[in-house]
């Protein structure tokens, strides 16, 4: 199997003297209640995440905050997705749900599924088969614009249409 | 024991002195490295006052491993009230090290520990005897020894990382190269869990600290993601969406399913257990807003308990029961408070820049862990329950995030 990654030590920065550089190495136990060791374990690297790509054409739709509704832009955009998608009846989608970073990072994962839902079941309504679309959240993860203001936030709360080999 | 103290009273006069060398040459590292580990953790621990060792007579530089080797004379001339005291050894990679704790007063001895193990042990063998040196005074051992999980994005991808209370020896423990989650340790502290995006979706993963052993727990379609241990260790609860909506679900350590918890059309999410595993507090938006919640496991029935506030999230229930922490979104800044299980008694803890969120409690509720980014990137903090005593404990690099704190050891 494949070799073990040897675990990755984390040096500190010149922060606060009392952290120091650490061993990577395995820990050993120790007397009294044996001190655990801990390592990284082996891993077999298939990445079957596939890397879908932005479809130019299947423009994203944007949200209020802590809302999942559409709004009358979103909807526009939607029908304009739903026409694209009847076009070329053998693309399948993946609509991804995204939040700004506010927040529960588990709620904003609810939230983002919420989302991408919400755009699911519209497209669906438009006549676009459900079974070429599938839907996942990645709540606040991969911001568009990590910047910590409203206008990031804003580009941040969205769904995205990625087309899938 | 001495009698108990509650931190900001009036705190013990401690005077905590270099180890000396039993035998063989003099190590200065191990010494400083001892004395530093445990000046730090009574410090954090706000119930000691620390003597200045510049003040230390001769007595400081002998070992005193018996209390009738002890010049107790000279302590009590300082005002100190207790005592650490003892020596260590070191033949190649073995390290052994004698602590001792002794009542200045009453001239005799608290506690004694023998630590035998190896040269990179050290800061571990001065963390536990701290937890000793708080049991002594205040009947509760102290959290020193334990381990914080915590999530680290410093090699480009959020990965699982492993550190000591006071951020050394951090340790990478996953290589998914994917985004990693909200980590939870079992009860026995042999096992850590956690949401990873690595197949494609969010799925729940377990990890054996000895081996570093992993498998996939739960991977149903949508959601499996924070997970929480039962304090037993035999139920774990977490949200799922595969229903078509997220909602609390009771799986068996095994992974299978047990207990479907809510069925309800707002979102459910952040599971915290009631120390006897009978209640769970939880957020949910299915009054508008999310703020949090309070299930009775046995009865069914689901309370409000944050009555304040728009936005209130991540329940930590403390493992003495007797407060819930959380965070609330106020004037667009998160801040941590705790309030008693009945919703009363709401007391803020976080005040000044930066989101702080969440947080954790330490095993024996004198401490809380969380996230904030008040320096611009977001580490991981540490302070007292009442708010005080705050100190970042991660090395810088990458934002760190999502603590978990270890049972005891």
């Amino acid at each position: 199997c494949a070799k073990k990654p040897a675990p990755v030590p984390v040096t500190t920065d010149d922060q606060a003297a009392a952290q120091q550089a650490v061993q990577g190495v395995e820990e050993m136990g120790a007397g009294e209640t044996g001190i655990g060791e801990s390592m990284i374990g082996e891993e077999s690297m298939d990445d079957s995440m596939s890397m879908p790509q932005t479809v130019a054409s299947l423009e994203r739709i944007y949200f209020n905050f802590d809302r999942y509704d559409l709004s009358p832009e979103a909807q526009a955009i939607l029908i304009n997705n739903a026409e694209y998608l009847k076009a070329n009846p053998d693309q399948k989608v993946r609509i991804e749900g995204y939040c700004d970073e506010r927040g529960s990072d588990e709620y904003n994962l609810a939230l983002g599924e919420r989302r991408a839902l919400a755009a699911q079941k519209y497209l669906e309504s438009l006549g676009v088969a459900g079974d070429r679309l599938s839907v996942i959240s990645y709540g606040e993860e991969m911001p568009l614009d990590p910047a910590q203001n409203e206008d990031a936030y804003a580009m941040n709360r969205r769904a995205e249409f990625k087309s899938m080999p | 024991q001495v009698e108990i103290r509650a931190p900001g009273q009036q705190t013990i006069a401690v005077a905590n002195t270099q180890l000396v060398p039993l035998s063989g040459t003099p190590l200065p590292a191990i010494a400083a490295e001892l004395h530093d580990v445990m000046a730090a953790d009574l410090e954090l621990s706000g119930l000691f006052r620390q003597l200045d060792p510049a003040a230390f007579l001769d007595d400081a530089r002998r070992p005193g491993l018996t209390s009738s080797r002890v010049d107790f004379n000279q302590w009590a001339l300082l005002g100190a009230e207790i005592l650490i005291k003892g020596g260590y050894q070191l033949q190649g990679e073995r390290l052994l090290v004698d602590f001792r704790l002794y009542d200045v007063v009453h001239r005799r001895l608290l506690t004694g520990r023998r630590y035998a193990g190896l040269r990179r042990d050290v800061r571990t063998m001065a963390h536990k005897f701290a937890d000793q040196v708080l049991k002594s005074v205040t009947g509760r051992e102290g959290p020193f020894s334990s381990r914080i999980a915590y999530i680290d994005n410093r090699t480009g991808h959020k990965e699982l990382y492993l550190m000591d209370t006071d951020g050394a020896n951090a340790l990478r423990l996953t290589d998914h190269r994917s985004i990693v989650l909200n980590p939870d340790f079992s009860p026995n502290g042999r096992e850590v869990i956690y949401t990873s995006y690595r197949r494609g979706n969010p799925d729940l993963y377990r990890k054996q600290l000895s081996t570093g052993q992993e498998a996939r727990l739960a991977f149903k379609k949508g959601l499996n993601i924070a997970a929480r241990f039962r304090p037993d260790g035999r139920e774990i609860a977490l949200t799922q969406s595969a229903t078509g909506n997220p909602e609390l679900m009771l799986l068996g350590t095994d992974g299978s399913r047990r207990r479907r918890l809510t069925s309800h059309w707002g979102i459910d999410v952040d599971p915290s257990w009631s120390p006897a595993g009978d209640r769970l507090a939880f957020v949910s938006d299915r009054q508008g807003n999310p703020h949090i919640f309070v299930m009775d496991l046995l009865g069914g029935q689901t309370a409000r308990l944050t009555a304040n506030g728009k936005y209130n999230a991540t329940p930590a229930w403390s493992p003495d029961g007797k407060r819930i922490a959380f965070t609330r979104l106020e004037k667009g800044v998160f801040d941590i408070y705790t309030v008693r299980p009945d919703g009363t008694d709401e007391r803020r803890l976080t005040f000044g820049p930066g989101n702080k969120e969440h947080p954790r409690w330490s095993p024996d509720s004198r401490f809380l862990v969380y996230s904030s980014d008040q320096d611009g990137r977001k580490g991981i903090y540490i302070m007292r329950a009442d708010g005080t005593g705050i100190r970042r404990i991660s090395a810088g690099g990458g934002q760190c995030q999502h603590p978990a704190w270890s049972g005891q050891r």
